[in-house]
């Protein structure tokens, strides 16, 4: 290579006629063996994470929600996002940043939703998920209070004869991929000897039109699901009174939100400010009087909403403004508000049921604020 | 600066270039060993934070779930579900390649016909499937064709296909009794087959007799299986379709899953492999077309022992190419609830199972089939290849 001449301009430099690299080259060589050097002998994270202070450094929520589940997670014909757990992501987002519209909502899929959580994808997942041990164990996954307690139900069409379960038998069932219905489906069916075929789908883009073709008979879900599907149904395929919902609960569903392992920081943070708008409810603080409870002569409300008793506000030490729970109730309402307006009264005609306050029968106890 | 260096004066190391050469390379390849060790150890170390399993011990687990036209038990564990899942594969993906192949072949060879309309017709085809997604044409066939069939309760029987949106079934082979002696005979059947086709194949090369080879192996086999169905006292029946409430009994059924994903994969790659094809037989010289005129084939026999032998030659790497696509795409089966092996994978992981282990299985499976399939399409092209070129 040296006997060759190069002509006129040096074309490069004289270094690489000779096969050697030139000093960028050299230098590039050190600097990227270095980094992968340092990144490997680099151990694992300083500490706890620290989800908290992330989230009020970059001012949004990260939320993973549903998209198709009428009364829970849907976009509405304009675009935004409306639901139960829409809600409550607004809620925290109140509460953290101060803004229930800093919020990214993440819409993710039933098989993608603990992924996405393990990876930082999202902070919260409030997506209708079912608390279930394994997942506690394996999805490296924290489960929070408990917003909605449903069951898993059965929706067959309202011309044929099935009136339980056991009728069902030698029938093709359609259940959606990835959830605990699948499996609760599989062992209910089967501890009662009862033959069938799953079809289990995506999601409910291609399901819909399989039952609604009568590719199956039967279709399984929480029942607060089947509900909104019910009363979305389409009036060309005969409108909600084409359907009908079985009387038995196949499962318990207790559904609530969802965060990372590894934060008990931050998973103390979301858990409050739910239980916040169940004990809003216990104290009869509407999304109307929350500025007028301020002045009550209750201390306990008075604590609550983060007015000075006896000087100095009450501080839990969470992280979070004294009367976040304030600004959470008059961003979004209480709990029964939340409740009414998307899966009560004004929105599936849910009776609250197990989801009525402890006072009333159900089962919502929130720890007391002290 | 140039300089005369002397043949026999080997420069010191560090302007010696076959040194640098491996020096380099060493470090590049240590380099990036070393990236992908951090990558690793990074995803180890966040798995073991977030408490996830970093080992293959979930195969082991129950299923929990029930995958649909087998007999596969929600008891039996990860593993076994997987393997139903890649059966399924396979056999879709092998007839797939089958079909599509036959079909490829029609196609293209009909895009070079003398008769416009064929070959208006051909060229229609391929371009409409060439152009839109799998998945849209997988989507189409299940969504706007089969689950528009009639539904189960007003199902249509004709002779004895009884066809619905829950499946097309017909008539099929049912077991009545030990198929040992059957298996065996078959065997020793398709043995002497064989054999008989080699020898008359010699005979024919050696004396130019017509070989007939198809007949004397055919007619042997057919032979061999006769007897030893009647030998093993008739263990097959057929099995006739019974319409019944909510789901047809006996014969074989297609699902409309499983046929709509075979045919949205049969057309849209037998429209690639046709162009293939066509290419290859263009790429023919004109001079074989020609000197077969002159030796006075028909134009049917002209394709069949000029053009197609030297064409296929061409079209072996890319058919090749065709098939491996087909395989993986066969992993958009999960749009449309068909139980493949991407499909219980993805009901696996979202169950509790741990991703990177799942994903690195199912990858692990399709580089098996691809590589069986690489493996073969190389014997054939090695078989065919011109020596010398």
């Amino acid at each position: 290579m040296s006997l060759i001449r190069t002509r006129g301009l040096r074309r490069r430099p004289r270094s690489t006629r000779t096969g050697r690299p030139t000093f960028v080259g050299y230098a590039v060589l050190v600097a990227v063996a270095s980094l992968t050097l340092a990144g490997c002998l680099h151990g694992g994270d300083d500490g706890e994470a620290n989800l908290l202070d992330e989230v009020n450094e970059r001012g949004t929520l990260q939320c993973g929600v549903n998209d198709t589940v009428p009364g829970f997670g849907f976009v509405t014909a304009g675009g935004e996002f409306q639901g139960f757990d829409i809600d409550f992501c607004r809620a925290v987002a109140t509460g953290v940043v101060g803004d229930a519209n800093a919020v990214d909502f993440q819409v993710l899929t039933a098989e993608q939703r603990f992924t996405a959580l393990q990876a930082r994808e999202i902070d919260v997942l409030i997506r209708n998920t079912t608390w279930t041990s394994s997942r506690d164990g394996s999805e490296g996954a924290t489960f929070l209070t408990t917003t909605f307690y449903d069951g898993q139900g059965m929706m067959v069409r309202a011309d044929s004869n099935y009136q339980e379960l056991g009728d069902m038998g030698g029938t093709t069932i359609c259940v959606l991929s990835g959830t605990t219905t699948e499996l609760n489906l599989e062992s209910v069916f089967r501890s009662q000897g009862i033959e069938y075929t799953p079809l289990s789908f995506e999601d409910n883009d291609t399901l819909q039109p399989a039952f609604q073709q009568r590719r199956c008979d039967g279709w399984t879900s929480d029942k607060s699901q089947l509900a909104g599907i019910r009363s979305a149904w389409p009036q060309g395929q005969g409108g909600p009174d084409a359907l009908r919902i079985l009387d038995e609960t196949m499962s318990k569903e207790p559904l609530g939100p969802v965060v990372r392992d590894g934060d008990s920081g931050w998973a103390a943070v979301v858990d409050w400010i739910v239980l916040a708008t169940i004990q809003a409810e216990e104290f009869g603080i509407t999304q109307a009087n929350v500025e007028e409870m301020k002045q009550s002569d209750n201390p306990e409300i008075q604590r609550f909403l983060g007015q000075p008793v006896e000087g100095e506000a009450f501080d839990p030490g969470l992280g979070l403004d004294p009367d976040f729970a304030a600004n959470v109730i008059a961003a979004v309402g209480n709990y029964g508000e939340i409740y009414d307006r998307n899966v009560g009264a004004d929105g599936l005609g849910l009776e609250r049921g197990l989801n009525a306050l402890w006072t009333e029968g159900g089962l919502h106890y929130p720890p007391p604020y002290r | 600066m140039t300089t005369l260096e002397s043949v026999s004066r080997r420069p010191p190391p560090w302007r010696n270039v076959r040194v640098l050469r491996i020096a380099f390379q060493t470090a590049f390849v240590f380099a990036v060993a070393l990236f992908a060790l951090y990558l690793f150890a990074n995803l180890v170390r966040n798995l073991d934070r977030l408490g996830i399993d970093t080992s293959f011990d979930y195969l082991s687990q129950p299923a929990g779930f029930a995958i649909p036209d087998s007999d596969f038990r929600s008891t039996e564990d990860l593993f076994a579900a997987l393997l139903v899942g890649a059966k399924n594969t396979l056999f879709i993906s092998l007839l797939g390649i089958f079909f599509a192949t036959i079909l490829g072949v029609v196609v293209g060879v009909a895009r070079l016909s003398s008769n416009w309309l064929v070959r208006r017709t051909a060229a229609l085809y391929v371009e409409s499937l060439r152009n839109v997604p799998v998945l849209l044409i997988i989507l189409f066939w299940y969504l706007g064709v089969l689950l528009q069939l009639p539904p189960i309760g007003r199902a249509v029987e004709w002779e004895v296909l009884v066809v619905s949106n829950r499946g097309l079934v017909g008539p099929g082979l049912r077991q009545t009794d030990d198929l040992l002696v059957l298996v065996v005979v078959a065997a020793a059947g398709m043995a002497v087959a064989a054999a008989l086709w080699i020898w008359r194949t010699r005979r024919f090369d050696r004396t130019g007799e017509p070989h007939q080879r198809v007949l004397w192996s055919g007619g042997v086999l057919l032979g061999f299986l006769l007897v030893g169905y009647v030998a093993g006292g008739m263990p097959l029946a057929v099995s006739l379709p019974e319409r019944g409430e909510l789901a047809t009994t006996g014969g074989f059924r297609l699902s409309p899953e499983y046929a709509a994903l075979l045919l949205g994969l049969t057309l849209y790659t037998a429209s690639h492999i046709a162009e293939i094809v066509r290419g290859s037989i263009l790429s023919v010289p004109r001079g074989q077309t020609e000197a077969a005129d002159a030796v006075g084939l028909s134009s049917f026999d002209r394709l069949r022992f000029v053009v197609l032998p030297q064409a296929f030659r061409v079209a072996i790497p890319p058919v090749g190419n065709q098939y491996l696509n087909l395989v993986k795409n066969s992993s958009l089966g999960v749009a449309i609830a068909f139980p493949e092996v991407t499909r219980i994978t993805r009901i696996t992981i979202s169950q509790g199972g741990p991703a990177p282990q799942a994903i690195i299985v199912l990858m692990g499976v399709y580089l098996v089939f691809s590589l069986s399939i690489s493996l073969v399409m190389n014997l054939i092209n090695r078989r065919l290849a011109l020596k010398g070129r």
